[in-house]
């Protein structure tokens, strides 16, 4: 009986967890999805006159789109490479006292907010550097942020292949790289693809951090080079979330967050199917 | 002979990343603690164009916000936990794992839409404000961003508890809530702990979605528990305030100095959650 009741308590009290997020999902796909017509694309505007007051141009959502996959692609492709050389230096050449430093060191990194990433990119790359609001400063203070996270998830998918297999390759003469590329690789691919996947996924949804680094609200579709602005998705909703009050741009809000999210939760659940077969195969 | 450059050109990097970043934050604060002391910190005013800096505002605002997420995350997850790995049978477990991946991928400016345009009226309907824009907005806000952190943390460490401890609470004879209250979270409960920190350092970082709702007025709350007028938080003031500091002002090294104290905070959260949690001697 009792344990009737503390079960029935719990799941009370656990139905927010589940219940919530969803309510929030099925709000965003009801308030985004009417949006999501041809102008929000800019598709029916093309070849008309430009009309300069409405939040749609001719190209509707898609430089917001392209710069938010521009940042996060370049972000992680500084940042895995630097994570991939972190976790093989704790595995192959650091003691033992580093190794736990190392792990240290990038936990305490990854629980600081990016918001004070930030603030380092913008003293640093905009200022210190002359760089300006660039794709470049944004990218690497994204970097900044996922690095942590990317290293200390690398390392514990190298930790996780038995030392067994190391040990016989290295007995059988095996040099460092032809065991990670025969003997870690096909054992870790798995783990290091997920962490690839949520680091993009987190690179996608952050947004503090750019906002002072990276982007502007309108006037840029594709950027020239490296060291000129972009506008994103994610700053794209914050600028529109501050004008609430305008129906019209709330409702233009909406649609860009079901893409932003759609986007997001795109490679969260790859990420999430990935780890699962991963652990499955253990 | 390359895979020895690319590891030492990647850890040289890393290195030079982390002097990069402790340097720039003392650099860029250093000139307004040199000019105003120390003593800003507790001050109670911040009105920038009479260079009046009190950070106190922004604090409290933050320790509210923290608070009320805490009081009502930390219940809810870690009941979220115990129902989805102690209840609920082996089969489910992957469908709530993936809901709660997604819900944690939800990025905070979604949220932060989320609160403005069904929280902020909720709140002035049934609570006959003026607006919204509160602590407890932020702090409702804030609850459901770290759900996800603090349930799968936890799931974690009731997934890691050894089957040994259940067989032999089940063989003393204990049922099922006995064996909860006895048994589970005591062994569950370091992980737990270091979980709620870590959650707690994200939250307080937490910028985007706070800053939509919390109103940015640097007061504080009067009295003391009045959680439904405007408010501030160091992450809010620092996302307001950054665009219109001219750089080298002293608006602008406060601003930074906001940003070091709020990364010491966090940082000190997060190595108390790294450091293990001392057992009572009799364990």
């Amino acid at each position: 009986m009792i344990n009737r009741a503390s079960k029935f308590a719990l799941c009370l009290l656990a139905l927010p967890a589940l219940v919530v997020p969803i309510l929030c999902l099925a709000y965003l796909l009801m308030r985004g999805l009417p949006g999501l017509d041809s102008s929000f694309f800019g598709l029916s505007t093309l070849g008309q006159s430009r009309d300069t007051t409405s939040l749609s141009n001719q190209h509707g959502i898609f430089p917001q789109i392209m710069g938010s996959v521009l940042l996060s692609a370049l972000a992680c492709s500084i940042a895995m490479p630097l994570a991939l050389g972190l976790s093989l230096h704790n595995q192959l050449y650091a003691g033992r006292r580093s190794q736990s430093l190392m792990v240290h060191v990038l936990t305490t990194f990854q629980s600081i907010p990016p918001l004070v990433y930030g603030l380092c990119g913008l003293v640093v790359f905009v200022h210190l550097l002359q760089w300006g609001i660039s794709l470049a400063a944004g990218a690497i203070v994204l970097a900044m942020i996922v690095l942590p996270v990317l290293t200390l998830n690398t390392i514990h998918a190298l930790e996780r292949i038995p030392t067994a297999l190391t040990d016989s390759a290295r007995s059988l003469g095996m040099s460092a790289g032809q065991i990670i590329w025969h003997v870690w690789r096909p054992k870790a691919w798995r783990s290091l693809l997920t962490g690839l996947f949520l680091a993009i996924a987190r690179t996608l949804s952050e947004t503090a951090p750019i906002l002072f680094t990276a982007t502007v609200f309108s006037g840029v579709i594709w950027p020239d080079s490296l060291l000129s602005p972009v506008t994103s998705l994610q700053t794209h909703i914050f600028y529109l979330a501050q004008e609430a009050v305008d129906e019209r741009i709330l409702a233009h809000a909406w649609s860009s967050a079901l893409i932003l999210v759609t986007l997001v939760v795109m490679f969260s659940v790859i990420a999430h199917f990935l780890n699962r077969h991963s652990s499955d195969n253990e | 002979m390359w895979l020895r450059g690319w590891i030492m050109l990647s850890v040289l990097t890393s290195i030079a990343l982390i002097v990069l970043f402790v340097g720039f934050l003392t650099h860029a604060s250093l000139p307004f603690f040199s000019k105003y002391g120390v003593s800003p910190i507790i001050g109670q005013e911040w009105y920038p164009y009479e260079n009046l800096y009190g950070f106190l505002p922004a604090l409290v605002g933050s320790a509210w916000a923290i608070a009320i997420a805490l009081i009502i995350a930390l219940p809810c997850g870690l009941a979220a936990a115990i129902v989805s790995v102690e209840i609920l049978p082996l089969r489910y477990q992957s469908t709530v794992n993936l809901g709660i991946d997604i819900l944690a991928g939800i990025p905070s400016v979604v949220y932060g839409l989320l609160g403005i345009a069904l929280l902020l009226p909720w709140l002035e309907n049934n609570l006959d404000l003026l607006t919204g824009h509160s602590l407890l907005a932020a702090g409702l806000l804030l609850s459901v961003m770290i759900l996800p952190t603090i349930t799968r943390l936890s799931q974690d460490a009731f997934r890691d508890i050894d089957n040994n401890y259940r067989e032999a609470a089940n063989n003393l004879g204990l049922n099922w809530s006995q064996q909860l209250v006895a048994v589970l979270l005591p062994q569950a409960w370091p992980s737990i702990r270091s979980a709620s920190l870590l959650a707690t350092g994200r939250g307080l970082g937490e910028t985007i979605a706070v800053m939509l709702v919390v109103g940015s007025i640097d007061r504080i709350p009067d009295p003391w528990y009045n959680l439904l007028t405007p408010a501030q938080t160091i992450t809010s003031r620092i996302g307001r305030e950054m665009g219109e500091a001219s750089v080298g002002s002293d608006q602008w090294s406060a601003l930074m100095a906001c940003g070091l104290v709020l990364t010491l905070c966090v940082a000190v959260l997060s190595i108390i959650a790294q450091t293990p949690h001392k057992r009572a001697a009799h364990d």
